[in-house]
């Protein structure tokens, strides 16, 4: 009897999609297409604009499914893939040259008085986010991100360090939180 | 809250999928678009083949064939297939007219034409992977 698709592992799945299985890259899109959509809108994507990304994206993720090796997650793996095309996208439009810092834009709070991760990302300048979000996001190193960005190594770090630093100053009560409850389960 | 502890907190609220509405709709026209497009390299690769297929029987059946009274002369078998020849070769040669391809002979091109046509392709086939690559860049 074959397993049923929501079953099998992702490598399984890449590797049946190599071999020209529509049926289970569906399966694949279905489990991470939040993910890689997610990621592009957090880069600073508009959301149709991500969707078409993502849509690029797994697109080329099942014509070069054969490269995936499973050496790390699937999900990585397309949102690396996502993460090139869009800075492909931005790059034409000069976008995240711009060094002009964003003034700091007050963030929503949800119900609770806390504020999500999406919310935090919108208060940092264009660089800093695109960075932050390919770093922490897509899992690309520093001199990934300057290479693909076309921009010194020294500009990507400190792109990333102070994106981080209003990120912790803005998350932190939300963090300190569900760090706590974390360590309770372990 | 230190950087060091920060930072594995940060890439753990990036590992979170946030809950989209439409995530059946996104998956419905990757898969359609994945539909799409092996349906049209079928045809593609499909027409090329017929295409490719055609000509080289009208070929074969020009060269072998055409004047063939010494090969299969007298031999009853040789004419059976002279005969079936002729009349794929018709049906080929009414084929290819409709297409407006009636004229061509490859046999007949001179060696600069053949030249030309092979570098035709030739350059195609380096502008398609120039284009892969950038892509892939």
């Amino acid at each position: 009897m074959t397993q049923p698709l929501i079953d099998r592992h992702d490598v399984e799945l890449a590797a049946l999609a190599a071999a020209g299985g529509r049926r289970e890259f569906g399966e694949l899109v279905r489990r991470h297409g939040s993910a890689v959509r997610g990621l592009l809108r957090r880069m600073g994507a508009q959301a149709s604009l991500a969707d078409d990304i993502a849509q690029d994206a797994f697109i080329q993720a099942f014509e070069r499914c054969a490269e995936f090796r499973g050496e790390g997650t699937f999900a990585a793996w397309v949102k690396r893939i996502a993460a090139r095309l869009y800075i492909k996208r931005v790059a034409k439009e000069a976008r995240y040259i711009a060094e002009a810092e964003q003034e700091d834009v007050a963030p929503a709070a949800d119900q609770a008085g806390l504020m999500d991760l999406d919310e935090a990302l919108k208060t940092l300048s264009e660089p800093e986010r695109l960075c932050v979000s390919l770093c922490h996001g897509a899992g690309m190193a520093h001199p990934e991100i300057a290479a693909a960005l076309n921009l010194p190594l020294g500009t990507v770090k400190s792109h990333v360090k102070r994106g981080l630093d209003k990120l912790r100053a803005r998350l932190q009560p939300q963090s300190a939180q569900s760090v706590g409850g974390t360590q309770h389960v372990g | 809250m230190s950087a060091d502890e920060f930072d594995p907190e940060i890439e753990r609220l990036f590992a979170r999928s946030p809950h989209l509405p439409d995530a059946a709709l996104f998956t419905a026209q990757v898969e359609q678009r994945l539909q799409k497009g092996s349906r049209v390299r079928f045809l593609a690769l499909g027409l090329a083949g017929v295409i490719g297929g055609v000509v080289a029987v009208r070929e074969t059946m020009s060269v072998n064939f055409g004047g063939g009274d010494g090969v299969v002369a007298g031999d009853a078998l040789g004419q059976g297939i002279r005969s079936t020849s002729l009349s794929v070769q018709s049906t080929v040669q009414g084929g290819l007219d409709q297409f407006g391809l009636g004229g061509l002979e490859l046999g007949s091109m001179g060696g600069m034409q053949l030249f030309w046509i092979a570098a035709g392709a030739l350059i195609a086939l380096a502008a398609a992977g120039v284009m892969k690559l950038s892509q892939e860049m």
